[in-house]
């Protein structure tokens, strides 16, 4: 298989090369890595390799000359006395198939424009085959990574072959069209994919538009249901600004089983929820209970201390849950809020401050324990569970519970509160 | 209108200016006889001579110093550093005495000096010729950056640089060279803090620097056939940067994606990002997300160069997760 020595390109802007040297003669046996010629460009010479083995044949370009890039000067045959088609060192690599008979011409190649890439996209052809051309017409658009250039004929004359479709991919340096110098009989036209151009007056194809993308659907209110493990409202700022402003509750989006994050276009989702639910909302929030106890002291923290050192218990926050959880015979579980965070035990009745373990269930009870922070006092509203705050004061601690009526009657509420603050004041009657 | 490259662009710019004012002239490695490695210069040396298109040895340090030392002292120096890699070499010349003289010298002195270079990958030229520092620069008070994003900002923008008081510093993106846009014949300057609105949309806002931008007008043409109108704006000047602009935009559509092909973190992209994040917070309705290099050294393979830079896809696939509402970095 014979193979093309062609001029490199070696320089950034560099559409030719001269040839110094010429490092073997016609007929030598060269070895790949071998060196072939010398080139000089505008900064270096350098010496060209050869791309394979066997003999150096069709020599084209003498010592002296200048060699546009990509033309072939030379071939690396199998034999020493193959001198192979003669081939023009001003013009480039003809397309290999050359079977079917091309127009004479000057050829048109694919350009290296500016930038090592090895093919360009020929995304449109502004001459059809026969046309006259001007040297400065645009011939073709190509694409490249980064831009759409148009290429220009270059010569006077007749497009007299198309030798790529629009669409296609056509490598550096390969015929893309002819021009010739009077007026062709029949134009060809061919595409690079069927083999080099050997498809001869292929029906003019629809140009195929370069990858168009499935026409996505406009989006939609379909997402993936996110939701954060904290229980925060996952809403974008802008959203929740527009909620402050119209004074929209989001919460009321989860009540209704909208999928998280909330955007936008979510905001007409909550305008037009049922206006009951606010209705319900309000009535609840008239029948809640609002208790308060303070105690005088805090026995919790030596507590914990005590739990501590003689039993291991050292998760002060599942202590606290078992004081709670005991404190109405039916909570079963306790979320301990506190900033940031945010933990449910399971509190089974009657289980010892070891059996208290965490769970992903949700709470019956949550405690909000504001102790260590400035916060002195809270009266936050019900939740969708009963809800104890503790605040710290000056001796001992105050606990706020607030619920709505349809979750603890005010026996219930009243209990509990009692029962907790007595635990909290001693933690020893939890063990008796 | 006429079309011209961005390369042509570049050359009337200076030449122009050169001939409007005398005190302007060309320094740096092969800029006269060569017009530099990517032609941009050619035909300068031949009508201004070597007086004032100077070869120099290469020594960037050397040659920096020397303009700095000319501006000071009344020349305006266009220094053509050849890869924008090579700005490690001239960090000292150019962000502790350039950046800072002014200043430092309770403004008798000023620096009116113009570094010209490149940034860009994708053209298999390895990690050491491939970078996009802009960044780096745009960090430094007291340097103006500029990032052409065709032909016509390219002349605009240097105009504007020449016959700025202070340093500036312009990035050209090296693929761009032959790629054709109309320039006006008539002179024109672009302002620096202008951003350019080159689409208007209601959906998204593409924020995108020099070679980005053409990322960002395809992207958007994309969306726009699946129903989402992005809007793309060019800041044209990261240094100084049309907050305003970006920020308006920002407001109309809740959304943003900024592009810039300098690697993403600590960038350009992380930047701007951050002054909507603060200055449009209520504004948001997405996180605004940066699309940068990769944080790798540009690979010299093709096809692991060409996936370290954003592409339209990528950009078109973001847009796409914003506007739907997608989790972008679950919670």
């Amino acid at each position: 298989m014979p193979h093309d020595v062609t001029m490199p390109q070696l320089g950034m802007a560099q559409d030719a090369g001269k040839i110094v040297s010429w490092l073997k003669a016609p007929g030598d046996p060269v070895t790949k890595g071998d060196a072939l010629f010398e080139v000089e460009t505008d900064k270096a010479t350098m010496e060209v390799e050869a791309q394979a083995s066997g003999f150096l044949t069709g020599v084209s370009a003498s010592e002296g000359e200048d060699v546009k890039v990509g033309a072939v000067i030379a071939r690396i045959s199998d034999s020493a006395d193959d001198e192979g088609p003669a081939l023009e060192a001003s013009g480039p690599a003809a397309p290999e198939d050359t079977s079917d008979a091309l127009p004479e011409g000057k050829s048109v190649t694919m350009p290296q424009l500016g930038m090592a890439q090895d093919s360009g996209l020929l995304v449109s052809w502004q001459k059809a085959p026969g046309d006259v051309v001007k040297a400065d017409d645009v011939l073709f658009e190509v694409e490249t990574d980064k831009s759409t250039m148009e290429v220009e004929a270059g010569t006077d004359g007749y497009l007299a072959a198309t030798l790529a479709e629009a669409g296609e991919n056509v490598p550096v340096g390969q015929a893309v069209a002819i021009i010739s110098a009077d007026k062709p009989d029949a134009p060809v036209h061919r595409f690079v994919a069927s083999g080099g151009g050997a498809a001869k007056a292929a029906p003019a194809a629809e140009p195929e538009p370069a990858k168009v993308q499935p026409a996505a659907p406009k989006p939609t209110t379909t997402k993936p249901a996110v939701q954060s493990s904290d229980g925060r409202i996952l809403a974008s700022p802008k959203l929740r600004r527009l909620a402050q402003e119209q004074g929209l509750d989001l919460s009321r989006l989860v009540e209704a089983g909208h999928p998280q994050p909330y955007h936008v276009r979510d905001l007409e989702v909550l305008k037009a929820l049922p206006e009951k639910s606010a209705q319900a909302t309000a009535t609840a929030a008239a029948a809640a209970h609002h208790l308060v106890a303070k105690t005088s002291g805090d026995a919790l923290p030596g507590f914990a201390r005590w739990a501590a050192d003689t039993h291991g218990l050292a998760d002060t926050d599942a202590l606290i849950a078992a004081l709670a959880g005991a404190s109405l015979p039916n909570i079963q579980t306790v979320a301990i809020e506190r900033l940031g965070t945010s933990t449910t035990y399971a509190t089974p009745d009657g289980c010892t401050l070891s059996e208290v373990t965490q769970t992903d269930d949700a709470p019956d009870l949550i405690l909000r324990d504001l102790r260590g922070t400035t916060i002195r006092s809270a009266g936050m509203g019900t939740d969708i569970v009963p809800i104890i705050t503790i605040t710290q004061r000056r001796k001992g601690v105050k606990l706020t519970l607030d619920c709505a009526a349809d979750q603890l009657d005010a026996q219930a509420a009243i209990q509990l509160l009692t029962n907790f603050a007595g635990r909290v004041e001693q933690p020893l009657r939890h063990l008796l | 209108m006429r079309e011209i490259t961005l390369s042509q662009a570049v050359n009337e710019a200076i030449a122009e200016e050169m001939r409007r004012d005398p005190t302007v002239f060309l320094l740096g490695e092969d800029v006269a006889e060569a017009g530099t490695p990517f032609k941009v210069l050619s035909g300068l040396v031949e009508e201004f001579g070597t007086e004032r298109v100077i070869d120099t040895p290469i020594a960037e340090p050397g040659f920096m110093g020397i303009a700095v030392g000319a501006a000071m002292t009344g020349s305006r120096p266009i220094v053509d550093l050849m890869f924008g890699d090579f700005i490690f070499l001239i960090m000292d010349q150019l962000c502790n005495q350039a950046a800072k003289t002014h200043y430092m010298s309770g403004g008798k002195l000023s620096v009116p000096l113009v570094l010209r270079t490149n940034m860009g990958a994708t053209r298999r030229s390895a990690a050491q010729h491939s970078q996009s520092l802009q960044a780096l620069v745009a960090h430094i008070p007291g340097l103006k950056v500029a990032m052409p994003s065709s032909a016509y900002e390219a002349k605009g923008l240097m105009k504007t640089a020449i016959r700025d008081n202070n340093p500036v510093v312009i990035f050209e993106d090296k693929l761009m060279y032959q790629d054709k846009a109309p320039v006006p014949e008539e002179e024109y300057l672009i302002p620096f803090g202008e951003a350019n609105i080159k689409r208007e949309g209601s959906d998204i806002t593409l924020i995108a620097t020099s070679s980005m931008v053409q990322v960002a007008e395809k992207a958007a043409a994309i969306l726009s056939k699946e129903g989402i109108e992005a809007e793309v704006i060019d800041p044209r000047t990261i240094v100084p940067l049309d907050e305003a602009t970006l920020i308006q935009s920002v407001k109309k559509t809740s959304r943003a994606i900024v592009i810039d092909e300098g690697h993403q973190s600590y960038g350009v992209t992380s930047e701007i990002a951050s002054r909507l994040n603060e200055k449009a917070f209520y504004h948001l309705d997405t996180p605004v997300v940066r699309m940068g290099a990769m944080d790798v050294p540009i690979p010299f393979s093709p096809a692991l160069e060409d996936i370290t830079v954003p592409t339209p896809e990528r950009v078109v696939e973001m847009a796409r997760k914003l506007c739907s509402g997608e989790m972008i970095h679950a919670a």
